[in-house]
């Protein structure tokens, strides 16, 4: 794909999801029952879905949940994976042979249930969302991080500087972090996508976000029963979460 | 063979361990069976009477042993709030979620192998191209988009096939398979791109390798180089894709199964676990530490059987 395209969605998605409160649109949960289920209108460009509410300013305002916790999961789980993995590789000997297999072991873990579980047990608390799925994304940058980081310790010129005496802390964020950084950019961004994917998953699936929070997967849930009527009300949602994670797929893509 | 055995080791342990800290896990969480049946109505003398009667007042040690003796003996336990063995509760869903898979499976592996051979060998190929981009776009977009988008194509559009599955889960093959197509077709979907760039990145590197010039050189024609040179050495790689994946199609259809209304083991786990009956949902989590396990190890043993060089290593 261009890379114009995808910095332009990109960039559509940041701003939308920054302004959409700012923004001259319907009020997301205002309903209209005189208006259900219609197409294209002045009042609504994008129709209404089946309670009257404006199908533009819910999916304007759909992504941001997502994004917040995607975010936060995100940033937990390329600490966690970071310092886990890189540690790892540095530390060597058994302390590594030990972490490895506790990467192994998290990666065999059943993500998909485990996450329903949590949600559907603790409730909607984004927070403790956020914190599940950082844990849980934390294993397979762990296993690129420790991958890279072996790579790298290999090299001469840290080598070198571990000859100089550089050692642990140093050496990691001297040497190590700021050469093994672009490669697990490209996981942590991956993952992004993937906490997006979960999230709204979990939120299609009636445990995620809870109605009447605008939010991308559940709005498909709610307007898929009505898609014979009004498509529309549907076909918006996905618009808005494909072009999102197509877009940052796109963009770690280096083909 | 010394290598295997511990591979062997490592997975027997990974799937112990990691279902002892499952059961406590789910231990752990607020509610159990009796809660479960009585649900917000229960009394605390009523829920203290079930809990006597199911044996849930023991300490957790040695209900986890209780258990464990169970499940070795072949007996998952019972659901309280079912009123059901609950391995007749799952082993009709196990059926239905494998014959998913098979299809799904069928659908996908064979055309993707097909596929990433010929969109790597013919890279140029407007029609390969578009192919890959499909089915890269297909991988990347959640199953819940994908599953909605051919309903909405397949069954309201075009109706081809019905959009929800309205069978009992203990319907014959028959009765399911008219209701199979269209979860299948979304698996499917999802998992095609995996093995197809696999196969493709595999041809690609391959293809410039000396012993294919050689038999290009030899005169041999394109076609037997393709299936008896560039193939088989392409393939190691995708077999591990394929059994990630279909580790995933056996336990990983929670989304397409609600979907559509299928009542497979996802549409199960989705249900107990709204339903809080624990009793369901270990099993069902057991399963896919089993499967997932399994099919790692199967992976390994299958690509050391394909690649020569690894073989020579073992003996």
């Amino acid at each position: 794909m261009n890379k114009r395209i995808v910095y332009c969605v990109l960039g559509f998605h940041a701003v939308v999801a920054l302004l959409a409160p700012l923004l001259p649109l319907a009020p997301t949960d205002k309903q209209d029952p005189g208006a259900m289920l219609q197409g294209f209108s002045a009042a609504h460009w994008l129709g209404t879905d089946a309670l009257g509410r404006d199908v533009l300013s819910r999916a304007l305002h759909g992504g941001r949940p997502s994004l917040v916790i995607a975010l936060l999961a995100t940033a937990l789980s390329a600490i966690i994976g970071v310092a886990l993995g890189s540690l790892a590789a540095l530390a060597g000997g058994w302390i590594d042979e030990a972490l490895a297999r506790l990467i192994d072991f998290l990666l065999a873990a059943p993500t998909l249930i485990l996450l329903l579980l949590i949600a559907s047990f603790f409730g909607h608390d984004p927070f403790i969302l956020s914190v599940t799925l950082g844990l849980m994304y934390a294993a397979p940058i762990a296993r690129v991080a420790r991958g890279s980081t072996q790579v790298l310790l290999a090299r001469d010129f840290v080598r070198v500087a571990r000859l100089q005496g550089g050692r642990g802390i140093n050496l990691l964020f001297g040497e190590v972090l700021p050469n093994v950084w672009r490669v697990v950019l490209t996981e942590i961004a991956m993952q992004f996508t993937w906490i997006i994917l979960a999230f709204s998953s979990l939120s299609f699936l009636g445990l995620g976000a809870s109605p009447p929070t605008p939010e991308w997967g559940l709005m498909i849930a709610e307007a898929r029963s009505y898609m014979t009527i009004n498509p529309l009300s549907v076909i918006t949602p996905i618009v808005m979460l494909a072009s999102l994670v197509l877009a940052v797929q796109a963009l770690v893509d280096r083909e | 063979m010394k290598n295997l055995a511990r591979r062997v080791l490592f997975t027997l342990g990974a799937f112990v361990s990691l279902a002892v800290l499952s059961f406590l896990g789910i231990d752990a969480l607020p509610g159990d069976g009796c809660t479960a049946l009585l649900g917000r109505f229960g009394t605390d003398a009523k829920i203290a009477e079930c809990r006597e009667e199911n044996q849930l007042t023991d300490p957790v040690v040695v209900r986890l042993g209780n258990w464990a003796n169970d499940v070795v003996h072949g007996d998952l336990g019972y659901s309280i709030k079912r009123d059901e063995q609950v391995a007749q509760i799952i082993l009709p869903r196990i059926r239905n979620t494998a014959m998913l898979a098979v299809v799904a499976a069928l659908m996908a592996f064979p055309s993707a192998i097909v596929a990433g051979l010929l969109i790597g060998r013919y890279p140029q190929s407007r029609i390969g191209k578009a192919i890959n981009t499909l089915g890269v776009v297909a991988m990347t977009l959640p199953e819940f988009v994908i599953a909605t988008i051919l309903w909405l194509v397949f069954s309201i559009w075009i109706p081809i096939f019905p959009g929800v599955t309205v069978v009992p889960s203990n319907a014959t093959v028959l009765e399911l398979l008219p209701h199979i197509w269209m979860p299948a077709l979304t698996l499917a979907a999802v998992v095609f791109a995996h093995s197809m760039r696999t196969m493709k990145a595999g041809v690609t590197t391959i293809q410039t390798m000396p012993f294919v010039e050689s038999a290009r050189l030899r005169g041999t024609k394109e076609r037997v180089t393709l299936l008896r040179h560039i193939l088989p050495a392409a393939l190691p790689p995708v077999v591990n894709t394929i059994a990630v994946d279909a580790a995933w199609l056996l336990t990983g259809t929670f989304v397409t199964e609600a979907v559509f209304n299928y009542r497979g083991l996802g549409r199960l786990a989705i249900d107990a676990i709204s339903d809080r009956d624990t009793a369901v949902i270990l099993p069902i989590i057991l399963f896919g530490l089993g499967v997932y396990l399994t099919m790692s190890l199967i992976a390994d043993m299958v690509v050391r059987l394909l690649d020569p060089r690894l073989k020579q290593q073992r003996s």
